[in-house]
Order: C-alpha cells, then sequence, then structure tokens
C-alpha cells in the first residue's frame, strides 16, 4: 500500500517510518507538518496519508491538513494518531469524512499486524476507531439514551462496541467466534431496541448511525 | 549626647516606592496568571518529551518484534507484554496531564473540555457555550473549579452556561451542591474574580440553585 505521513515529533516519525516498511508498505512521502505533506503529495498517487493531530499548522494541524486532503484527493484515506483519545476529535473528524478514515492513539498502532489491518481497512473504505473510545462511547451513552442501551444484552454489547469501533460484520464475526449470520441478528436486535433504521446495509454508514446515536444528546446541546 | 538610630518601621517611605493596593492585587494576579501559563506548558512538555519517546519505544518495539523469527513464540510474546506496559505508563502520563492542564482545554476552549470530563465521569452535566476563547488562566480557573465539584460534591452541578467578553469569563453554574460557591470563588478571586449566589432559596436535596462566577482575561 502507498503511505503519506506527517508528524512533527522526529523520534516518532522515524519511528513509523521503519515500521511501515517492515510491513512492506511503500512510504511515498513524509513530512513534519501539514503544508510540508501537501506539497509533497502533489502528483504522487498515495492510498492512505497518516496524520498527527497536533502539528502544524498550530494547533490542530492535522484536520485541516485532512480537510485539503478530501478536497484535493477525495478518495485518499485518512489515518489520525494521537496521544489522546477524545470524542471531541472524534466528531470533528467524522465531519470531515465519514469514509476511509481513522483515529488511533499513536501507541496502538504499534505492530506490523494492528498497523496494516487499520490501513488495510481504511483503504477499504471503512472507518476506524480507537477501541478504547469506542468502549467509552457505548459504555457512556448521554443523557436519555442510557436506558435504551442498558436494555441490551451483554452480547448485544460486544457488538455494539465492535460497531462503534468501526468492525465490519466479518470483523465482528471473527473477533467473537459467532458466525456472521448470527451478527447480523444480533445487529438486528440491537438497531430494534435502539429505535434506529436498518437499512444502513453499508457497514462505515452503520457505524455513523450508532456513533451518531450514542453522541445524540451532545451535538443537541 | 546621644544619636538615636532613625527608626526605621514608621517612617513612611517615598511615595514612588509603596505599591497601591490595586498595584499589589495586579502583581498578584499576573502572578497566579503565569502560573496556569506555566500548567498549560508542562503539559506539553509532557506531551513532546516524555510521551513522545515512550509511543516511539512502542514502535522500535514492535519492529523488533517484526523480526524475531515466528517460531520464537515466548519473546514475541515478551515483546507484546512490554508494549502494553507501555501503554500504560503513557495512560499514566495522561492522567497526570490532564490534571496538570488537559490539552482539550487548550486546544479546543472550556465547552468542549468539560464536555469531555463529563463524558469520562458519567456526569450528567449540560454543557452551554459559544466557543469564545477566554485565556488559559480564566479557562483553567473554572475548569477545574468544576472539576472539583463533579468530583468531590454528593451533589454535582447539572448545568454550566458559559459567556462573557474579551474582557470577562461568566459563567453560571446550577444544581452544584452547598460547596459550589466556595470551589469557585477559590479559583476565581486571585485572578480578581467574584461570585455571587443568585439562586432563589436553596433546597437542600437538589443543591444550592444558580451560582454566577466573573473572571476577568488577560
Amino acid at each position: 500500500m502507498r503511505v503519506a505521513l506527517a508528524e512533527d515529533g522526529a523520534l516518532f516519525r522515524e519511528g513509523l517510518l521503519m515500521l511501515l516498511q517492515a510491513a512492506g508498505h511503500e512510504v511515498v512521502a513524509v513530512a513534519a507538518g501539514g503544508d510540508e505533506l501537501l506539497a509533497l503529495l502533489a502528483g504522487t498517487p498515495c492510498d492512505v496519508a497518516v496524520l498527527d493531530i497536533r502539528m502544524p499548522p498550530e494547533p490542530d494541524g492535522g484536520l485541516v491538513t485532512a480537510e485539503r486532503i478530501r478536497e484535493k484527493w477525495p478518495n485518499m484515506g485518512l489515518l489520525f494518531l494521537s496521544h489522546y483519545a477524545e470524542s471531541h476529535y472524534l466528531m470533528k473528524i467524522l465531519d470531515i469524512g465519514t469514509d476511509a478514515i481513522g483515529y488511533r492513539l499513536k501507541e496502538k498502532v504499534g505492530s506490523v499486524e494492528v498497523l496494516t489491518d487499520t490501513l488495510t481497512r481504511i483503504a477499504d473504505g471503512e472507518i476506524v476507531i480507537e477501541p478504547v473510545l469506542a468502549k467509552r462511547l457505548v459504555e457512556r451513552p448521554r443523557g436519555e439514551k442510557k436506558n435504551e442501551v442498558a436494555s441490551l444484552s451483554e452480547r448485544e454489547l460486544d457488538v455494539l462496541k465492535l460497531m462503534a469501533e468501526g468492525r465490519s460484520n466479518g470483523g465482528i464475526a471473527g473477533q467473537l467466534y459467532v458466525t456472521p449470520k448470527a451478527v447480523e441478528k444480533h445487529i438486528a436486535s440491537i438497531f430494534a431496541k435502539l429505535g434506529l433504521h436498518t437499512d444502513e446495509t453499508e457497514s462505515h454508514r452503520r457505524v455513523l448511525a450508532v456513533l451518531t446515536y450514542l453522541r445524540s444528546q451532545r451535538d443537541g446541546d | 549626647m546621644r544619636l538615636e538610630p532613625a527608626p526605621t518601621g514608621d517612617v513612611p517611605a517615598a511615595p514612588t516606592a509603596v505599591p497601591s493596593a490595586s498595584a499589589v492585587a495586579e502583581a498578584r494576579r499576573r502572578r497566579e496568571r503565569d502560573q496556569w501559563q506555566g500548567r498549560r506548558r508542562l503539559e506539553r512538555q509532557l506531551h513532546d518529551g516524555a510521551a513522545l519517546r515512550a509511543s516511539a519505544l512502542v514502535l522500535q518495539l514492535g519492529l523488533f518484534r517484526h523480526r524475531v523469527p515466528e517460531a520464537e513464540h515466548e519473546l514475541r510474546a515478551a515483546i507484546g507484554t512490554l508494549q502494553d506496559e507501555l501503554h500504560a505508563v503513557l495512560q499514566e502520563l495522561r492522567d497526570v496531564a490532564g490534571q496538570i492542564y488537559p490539552p482539550l482545554l487548550d486546544e479546543a476552549g472550556l465547552g468542549p473540555a468539560l464536555r469531555e470530563l463529563a463524558e469520562r465521569l458519567d456526569a450528567p452535566l449540560r454543557v452551554r457555550d459559544d466557543g469564545r476563547r477566554f485565556g488559559p488562566a480564566a479557562e483553567g480557573a473554572v475548569y477545574f473549579a468544576v472539576a472539583d465539584a463533579l468530583a468531590a460534591d454528593p451533589v454535582s452541578p447539572r448545568e454550566v452556561t458559559i459567556a462573557g467578553s474579551a474582557a470577562e469569563l461568566v459563567v453560571t453554574v446550577t444544581g452544584g451542591g452547598p460547596g459550589l460557591a466556595e470551589l469557585l470563588l477559590d479559583r476565581a478571586r486571585p485572578l480578581g474574580g467574584a461570585v455571587c449566589d443568585v439562586s432563589t432559596p436553596p433546597d437542600e436535596t437538589v443543591g444550592t440553585g444558580t451560582i454566577v462566577a466573573r473572571i476577568p482575561c488577560e
């Protein structure tokens, strides 16, 4: 896969570059900031851009850079890395785009397997969300959503957490050691209990529906 | 004839050497503001220094693990454990940074930072704001007063409204416990702020009604 990388911390940037190369990816651009990356990307085909959120242009250059990338190259995947997993940034990220996009903690992409899995899912058009953050969203739904979420069975909660991470049906089935058919049944039941529409067949649309649901009171503030 | 040493304590010094009460207060405010700036710098230092080094170390270990032959299961597992340990270290650094000066408060302001806090604590706090910024001192003072109130009081604040101008942050908190006004005053006073209770007669069971804090901004 062709990957571009922008991160202002030299140690982390070098480390990620080496890990990306070890994983067999072609790193087509490396930069210490967003503007520099955009200049390098002109005329260079790339599948996924990896962006630090807190980098130049300050304060959150990763977000600004992502918006520009989406405008110029709408098909390029975006992976945000940060030292913090905050729902505030998750919502900003989903404002930029709801497909081929991801948000993960810097220290959680530290293996070839996880890094490649994350990049592949993004390149395939999925949403990838840091599990810690997905778990927090499911376990701490806002206000009146508490009762509905509390009505889910333990198994359905497991499925909902994996859905909030952006996992596809197949991915959820693999994680929980059940058949995709069983996952579909759980999802139908979850959507019914939460009062969401079940016609969201594409998994990233469904993730969005779930996240919006869990966060909707805040958006109404 | 004996010469009395000139009394030193009672003699008024030259008028320019005595700072006026308002100058003393202003100096105190400046020190307090500097202290909030210092907290913000410390958080950035943690982020750009220790945290970044630890995160980079996780990547280097990942590279190392990748180079270990697959048959070496134990060694690979041990490296994975070290990576998990570093994640725990980073988690602790994040906790400490949040108590020094939450990065989201610095980057996005009081409204987003308080919402994130309420979510983490699972507190039913509603936050209203228009995205306006008031500087690190006033924002820090209100953030930590509300955080203390959420952590300490059996009756948690229910709603925080953030308003004001470039010169003054005005925050209205409703539904907090009886200690809320004092918590706000402790943080507001060193910055030259004031707090007043504008509630209708307080009802012990639902908290003290409404407290308004006004803090000048730099």
